[in-house]
This record gives structure tokens, sequence and C-alpha cells, in this order.
């Protein structure tokens, strides 16, 4: 080819040229990927409906023969149970929640404005890793190491502030729990699982701020605390909200770590230093799904549909939440 | 309240990295002083060391002294964050605080210096700052909006008032219009020539012609070459640097033969 | 031609011959093996191969490994699969057709035996017991190692009605025992176990209505704390001082046990004790006189008995459709009720040899079941 051959341009036909096919694979790809998430949504939705649909149209009496666990007479109906759980749940979720966020926010904040860049690198990397450490060992971990080394504390707790109702110690007893499997241990191993999981997303967030509000609050005289306030905090709102559904979201069907951790029991007890005054869905399911019949089996499904209903309540609260002051986010 | 700054001997390092070297020039209270030059030759970093905004970068450091009426402003008693308090600055591109609305962005630097305010006497002093920087009657029926629900001229004399709003003695301003159309840019000019009755303005610009129209004074920063470092080739009247400048770079550079 | 072998020492030094008749075999017919003409079956003894699928308690588990083991090593062509997933789950597997046998420390359920019949065809399924372990009452208590308890003691306690551990209840019957005034920690599993079902079932029936409860896999009360399977009930007890719980014997270790009074002696938890009470307790299955559900005798005076045990079944067809399958289910199953297989789980999980009365006629049964299926 010499150098006379050039062209100004390149003949590219008006019709389907190479770009085409692959421009509409993916597209039929990224639908379909889209696609398949809300069929298996509704999928799984079905599934819980269908397969828990003969416990929750038994009479109460027709499961109480067939489940040893549903107890009318003793006030542990399958609805009276699922409203124990579902308190249970919510409770060390919440206490987890209370915990984690704070510490996840000072971490990560630490790692995005305060850390010098290679300690935060590494700070960084560290939180990654606790994040896939498995919920088995961190059950592990907490009812032979941590739960123990607790007990003091809620002996502590129980003497100092027992005038508080969620530190009472027990009635019968004048004791707080001697082994320290109590909510609130439990809310505390759920917050160590939950925070690598926020930290990691609400670093992500911080470091998104723009420099350009960074540097104008602190040529206002800001310091760096009240430049975080001006400028990262706002704009990372809705990140921060999202983070923490996502660990509320982790906290709320955790199964193994409140089920080595907890002495369940079924109540509506806001006294977190007690045992065997609460139970969580997820734990109570993977208790008594192994020995249970079909018509248990029914039950624990119903109780899974429950626990389905609150994370989709959470999520939908969550998304509010963020978008009531989307006009003022930090996206346009 | 505003003041005079004398820079001696300024030298500007990022780590081991000299940026910009021995500058020395005097700033006059009431006036407005231009830094021009070409990309890179370090008239935005010495811009940023007069309110030691530098020092956000890591490894940001001077030597030599900024004088601000008398006062070192590097001296170790300095607080950074006193020094912009004093030294506002208003940057290359808008940069209003999204989650703010048009009130709250004007509030926002008053409110860390003295907190709350009554609202009677938040409303005026929105008021007073919005007509200072020639918006008031732009946003005046709007001011619950977000501040990036402005254009982008407005949206930088909102940040202007922004400035202004915390009363400082200096106001930097570093490339405010580039990123204008020139019908706005138009009404920062008229804004900064209403704004040096009240403050000492230094103002980094690339358009020659600004420099010359809002000016009294102008300086001229030169690089000898990559990896060099800037410097402050001369700086003198607005009018005698752009008719009959005493160093060759500089009437290359202004008459368009260099940068 | 004949495949069945004699000898299992022909088995396991002729492998390949093995492999090759089996081979020739369902070449030439694929559908019958060739039924056992003469004498009694030696079980075992069957060419066996393929895979063959339980499933069901997590209780027989550590057992099911050592049977699992020897049988495959003597059967290498056979591939035996056992999944723990708990005794409703075994039977749910079992009923449903996806596993061969189940493994459950409960018989089955009218229900249940009324969806066999849609299983197994018009003769059902019945229940065999074929692991048998002492429930300990374990305590970690500084300085004690055994404590006498009758049962409505025993069940005051885990009712909360006896709360501190120097309590006339316990100490009346420990005369020269040091109890201190300390408080008496409870503890039980948070899953539904057939651990806690035996348990609960003793103290329901021994107790003299000191056990207000009916026995249930499911823990009654909302006292005490809550460990999940036997481990994390030990590891409670281990770990805290005044504390009071149940678990297999075979795991409790260096914990105190109580020592449970029958008649008017004190029988320390034992596997011989278990089998003693095992004995005296009658079959109770609602499928025939092959059907050897228990109904656990826990009153029981009989000398050395100890009334606290659980007794796991192994569910199975009384007929298969499919020989082969019910070749590998009888010849497993019929090595685990022998002497031998008992005597493994012995020594591999603590678990309390059968009778060899019994045993024998679990093996009659299991031969029944593979000839009615034309094995």
């Amino acid at each position: 080819m010499t150098i006379t051959d050039k062209r100004d341009t390149y003949d590219v036909p008006l019709t389907a040229h190479r770009g085409f096919l692959a421009n509409s694979a993916f597209t039929g790809l990224s639908t379909f990927a889209a696609t398949l998430i809300l069929v298996l949504l509704a999928a799984v939705a079905t599934f819980l409906v269908t397969e828990a649909w003969p416990a929750l149209t038994d009479g109460g009496a027709v499961l109480a023969d067939k489940v040893e666990w549903i107890k009318p007479a003793a006030g542990e109906s399958l609805i009276q149970i699922i409203g124990y759980l579902v308190f249970g749940t919510v409770l060390i979720s919440g206490i987890a929640l209370l915990i984690a966020t704070p510490l996840s926010i000072g971490i990560a904040l630490f790692i995005s404005h305060y850390a010098p860049r290679r300690l935060a690198a590494g700070l960084g990397y560290l939180i990654d890793l606790l994040a896939a450490i498995p919920s088995v060992v961190y059950g592990l971990w907490g009812s032979i190491v941590l739960v123990p080394a607790l007990q003091p504390f809620y002996q502590w707790l129980g003497s100092t502030f027992g005038w508080i109702p969620l530190f009472a110690p027990d009635p019968v007893t004048g004791v707080v729990s001697p082994t320290g499997r109590v909510a609130l241990s439990a809310g505390i191993v759920l917050a160590i699982m939950i925070i690598p999981i926020v930290t990691a997303v609400t670093r992500e967030v911080f470091l998104q701020t723009p420099k350009l509000h960074e540097e104008a609050a602190l040529a206002m005289g800001a310091t760096r605390w009240e430049m975080i306030r001006m400028a990262v905090f706002p704009f990372g709102r809705s990140g921060m909200i999202g983070a923490t559904m996502l660990g509320l979201g982790r906290a709320l069907g955790e199964t193994m770590a409140v089920f080595m951790i907890l002495s369940v029991g079924l109540s509506y007890s806001f006294n977190i230093i007690q045992s065997g005054e609460h139970n969580t869905i997820a734990s109570y399911i993977a208790g008594q799904f192994p020995e249970a019949n079909s018509y248990g089996v029914s039950a624990l499904i119903a109780m899974g549909l429950a626990l389905f209903i609150i994370t989709l309540l959470v999520n939908i609260l969550a998304r509010w939440i963020v978008s009531r002051r989307s006009e003022f986010s930090g996206a346009n | 309240m505003t003041k005079r700054i004398d820079v001696n001997n300024l030298n500007v390092y990022y780590g081991g990295f000299l940026a910009v070297e021995d500058v020395s020039l005097a700033i006059e209270p009431n006036s407005v002083t231009a830094l021009i030059g070409p990309s890179g030759c370090g008239k935005s970093t010495f811009l940023r060391t007069l309110n030691r905004m530098h020092e956000v970068i890591p490894g940001a450091r001077v030597e030599g002294e900024v004088l601000m009426d008398g006062t070192n402003l590097y001296d170790s008693s300095v607080d950074p964050v006193a020094v912009r308090r004093h030294v506002g600055m208003v940057f290359q591109r808008p940069n209003p605080f999204p989650t703010m609305s048009i009130a709250e962005n004007v509030m926002a630097g008053v409110k860390l210096n003295s907190g709350r305010m009554p609202k009677p006497e938040s409303e005026e002093l929105v008021e007073a700052t919005l007509r200072g920087a020639n918006l008031w009657d732009e946003v005046k029926d709007r001011l619950g909006e977000p501040g990036s629900s402005l254009s982008g001229g407005q949206q930088q004399r909102l940040c202007i008032a922004r400035a202004i709003a915390i009363k400082p003695d200096v106001l930097l301003m570093d490339e405010p219009c580039s990123a204008l159309d020139p019908i706005s840019t138009l009404a920062i000019e008229d804004l900064i020539q209403d704004l040096k009755t009240n403050y000492t303005i230094v103002i980094v610009t690339h358009n020659m012609q600004q420099a010359a129209r809002v000016s009294e004074k102008t300086g001229f920063f030169n690089i000898a070459g990559a990896g060099k470092p800037g410097k402050l080739i001369e700086m003198d009247d607005t009018t005698t640097i752009f008719s009959a400048p005493s160093e060759k770079a500089t009437e290359d550079y202004i008459s368009g033969r260099f940068g | 031609m004949n495949i069945a072998l004699r000898s299992s020492a022909v088995v396991s030094a002729t492998a390949l011959t093995l492999l090759l008749t089996a081979c020739s075999a369902s070449n030439e017919n694929p559908t019958t093996t060739p039924p056992n003409s003469d004498g009694p079956a030696t079980s075992g003894a069957r060419a066996l191969s393929g895979e063959l699928n339980g499933a069901g308690a997590s209780t027989q588990q550590v057992a099911m490994e050592a049977w699992r083991a020897k049988f495959q090593a003597d059967n290498p062509g056979l591939t035996i699969n056992y999944d723990p997933v708990g005794s409703g789950g075994g039977r749910t597997q079992f009923l449903d057709g996806s596993v061969a046998w189940a493994g459950s420390d409960a018989a089955l359920s009218a229900d249940e035996y009324a969806s066999a019949l849609d299983r197994c065809g018009a003769d059902g399924a019945i229940n065999l017991p074929v692991y048998v372990s002492p429930v300990a009452v374990a305590f970690n208590l500084d300085g004690v190692t055994s404590l006498n308890m009758d049962a409505s003691t025993i069940a005051k306690i885990f009712d909360g009605k006896v709360t501190t551990w120097n309590d006339p209840a316990i100490a009346d019957q420990n005369p020269g025992v040091a109890l201190p005034d300390a408080a008496i920690t409870i503890v039980h599993r948070s899953d539904e176990s057939g651990t806690t079902k035996n348990f609960t079932d003793y103290l329901a029936k021994a107790s003299d209505g000191a056990w207000p409860y009916d026995a249930s896999g499911d823990w009654a009360n909302d006292l005490g704390e809550s460990g999940q399977g036997t481990a994390g009930v030990i590891q409670i007890l281990s770990s805290t001082s005044g504390t009071i719980g149940y678990a297999d014997e075979s795991q409790v270790g260096n914990l105190g046990v109580v020592s449970v009074k029958v008649g008017d002696t004190y029988n320390a938890p034992s596997a011989e004790g278990a089998a003693i009470a095992l004995e005296a307790s009658t079959p109770a299955g609602q499928n025939g006189p092959n059907d050897l559900a228990y109904t656990l005798d826990r009153t029981t005076t009989a000398a050395g008995a100890y009334p606290i045990m659980l007794s796991s079944y192994a569910i199975v067809c009384q007929k298969y459709d499919d020989a082969t399958v019910a070749a590998n289910v009888t010849s497993f199953l019929a090595y685990v009720a022998s002497q031998d297989g008992q005597a493994a789980a012995a020594a591999a999980a603590g678990s309390a040899p059968i009778s060899p009365d019994l045993s024998a006629k679990i093996l009659s049964i299991l031969e029944g079941i593979a000839t009615a299926s034309g094995v």
C-alpha cells in the first residue's frame, strides 16, 4: 500500500456494522440479568408463600397437634412465636446497628480523611479481610472467647445500672446471666460482623466527596471536623444510609453467630443482659429445622416469610429516607 | 479591615519538589492584584500559600514568610484554620454545597465562626451579602432552593457571597471565571470592581484581558521548563506590564508569542 | 451362576473377581439376583455395588462414620452416604423416596406411617433400634464429680423450683458432699433435639408430676441458658461454674455427672445401664411385629438400669421395589445391628450395644425384607 492510497474516510456502510452485534448482544445480556433478579425475587416470594401456606391456613389446633414447639396453650401459637421472634430479631439487629454504625463511620473517616495514606491502605485492607471471615468463626470466637470475657462487664452493668430496665438482673435470682449468652452479646458480635461491610461502603462514599466541596469548607476556615460535617457527611448521607441498611440486612439474616452465642427464649423483654429471653428468626429456623416434620417445616417457612417481609420493609424505608431530600443530594 | 500582604523569599515545596522559588512581592490593601502566567507556572500554588490552603495536599510546605499587616502567617503560633477565616477564597469551578439551600450556603461560614444566629439577623445578613455579591435580585424568591439549581455564573457569585459573608480581610480568587460564559464573566468582573472598596483581592487568571480590566497590579509567573520551579518574573502596575514590561519573557507572553 | 460369596475374606481378597462377577451378572440378568437358597444368609456377604443413601439424625453420625468405614472397606463396590440433616429431615427424605433409609431419634408418627404406605407399598415402613446411648445429666461444680438425684429433684432443678446447690432436695440425697450456696444455672439445647425429647420424656414419666410439661424435643420453659447442639451445651457447662445440663454420655468429659435413682440405688450413666433399660422396655411399634419402635420404660427398677437414654432408629421399608437397593440397605444395616457393628459404635461413639437377642431379631427382620424384595 502506498501513501497515495490513503483515504480521508473509512468506507463504513450505513447499515449494520461490526459493533452492532456486540452492542445488541450486550443489551440482551444486561436486560436478561436485570430480569433474572426480578424473576428470582418473585420465585423466592412465591416459594415462601406456597410453602408457608399450610401453616398459615391450618388452624392453630392442627399445628399444635403436629408440631411440638407450637404450644397455643402456653401462649406460643405460630403467630405468637413469630411475634416474639420478630421482636428479638429487630432488638438484636438494632443493638448491632447502634454499636456498628458510629464505629464504622469513625473507622471509615479515619481511613478516608485522617490516616496517613499508607496506614489507610493497610487498615482498609484489614477491614476488608474481616468481612471475609465466615460467620461460624465469629460465632465460635464469640461463644468461647468474647462472651465469657463480657460476663463480668454485664455483672457490673447489672449491679450499677440495674435500675435501668435494659440492664435489670433476673427478678428471681437477682443476678445477671452467669454465662453472658444474652442479647447484648449477640448484638455486639453481630456489630463486629457488620462493621466491615458498613465501613467499606461508607469509606468508598467518603473518598468520593468532591475535592471542590472539601476545599470550599476548608477555605472558609472550617476545621477538619467542620469540613467533614459540612462537605463529607452531606455528600455521603445516602451512601451512609445505604451502608447501614446493608449491615442491617446482614444482621437481620445472620444465623450461625446468633445461634451459637445466644441462650434462647421467647419474650418481649427489653432486658438485654438476661439469658433465655430472646431469639431471632434465622436462629430459630436453624435450631428447629433439622428435626422438623413437614408441618414444622411449613411453619418455619412462614417465619422465613416474616423475615423476608421485614427485610423488604427495611429496604423500602431506607429508599424513602434516601429519596426524601434527593434534590439536595450530591448526585447532581 | 482590609490588610496588606508582604511576601518575602517564599519557596513552596511538594515533598522534595520545589514548585515555586523565591517569590517576594507586596500586595496593597483595597487593590486588585492579578497573577498571570502559563499553565503550571505555580501561580495557583502561590495563591494558595496566602491562606495556607496548599497544606490540604499532603507533603506541601513553604519556606520564607507571608506577612499580613506584619504578622507572619507561617509563625508557629498561627492556626491555619484562623488564617482562612481572614483570607477567603473562591475557586476555579463554582462549588456551592449541594445539600444546602442558597441561604444556607451563604450562612455556612458564618455558622462556623459565630454559631447559630437569631433568624431575623441571619436573614438580614443573607440579604446584605447576596446584594453585595450582585445576586440578590436573581435569587430573592428562591432562597430555600438548592445552590446547585443556579446557573454557573450565579453559583460562582453565590460562592463569592459565601466567602464574603464571613467578612474576611483578603479575598483570593483562583481563575474564578474560567468555567463561565462571557456574560457571567462580565458580571463577576463587575463584582470584583465593587468588592475592592472593602477587600484586598488577589486573582489568578489565564485571561490577560481580564487581568488588564480588573487589576491595578499584575504579577507575571513563568517556568523555565518541565520539572523546574515557577518564579515570579516581574510585578508592576498593570498598565506598565501590558504596555512596557521590563522583562523579555513578560513581553513574549502578553504578546502571544509564548505560552 | 452363583455370585453370593460366603466368606468376607474372599470378598476383601478378590475385589477384582467380585467386580467382574458383578458385571457379568448384570450383563446376563440385570433385574434379578439369585436369592440365597440355603440356610440363613450371612449379611454383608452379598456382592454389593453402587450407592446407598441415607439421611437423618445427627445423633448417629459418629457411629455412622465407623460403620461406613468398616463396611465400605469390606465392600469396595459400594458407596454409602449419610447426610446428618436431623431426624425430621431424614424421615421426610425417606418418605419422599430420596434416601433408602432414615436415621431418626423418634419413631414414625401416625401420619408418617400412612405416607410410608405410598413410599414402601402395602407393608409400610418399620423402625429398628440400632443406636442406643445414655444421656448424662452433667454439671460443673468445683470439687464435686458425682451427685445423687432422683427424678423429681432433677425435674425441679430444670424447672427452676430448686435454685441453689445446697438446697435440701439435693443435700439430703448427698450426705457428706460439700455443696456451695451458689445459684444453679440450668443449660439446655437451643435446637430441637432427640436428646431433649428423651430427657424430658424421662422427667415427665419418672418425676411423679414434678415436671409439668409433656415430653418434647423443644425445651419447655424459658429458664436458664441454652447451647446449640451437644457441643454447645458441653461448652457452656465446661466454661461456667454452677451449671447443670444434659448431653450424650460419651461427650461429658471431665464434667461431674449425676447418678440417677433407680429403685433404691443410684446408677451412674453407662452404656450397660442403658442397654438394661432398653431390655426392660417393650416394643410398641404400630406396624406389626417387625416394627421395633420402643416405648422406653423410664421407671424401670431393673438392677443396674440407667433410664435416661436415647434410642435412635433406622427406618426402613418392609419391601423395596429395587432389589439392588434392598440388598444394599439390608446388608449394611445387618452389619450395623450385628454384635460387630454395635461394638464398633460403642468404641467410636460410646453408645450402648444392643443385646444379642435384639441383634439377632433385627438381623432376621432384615433378612425378611431382603427376601420380600427379591434379593
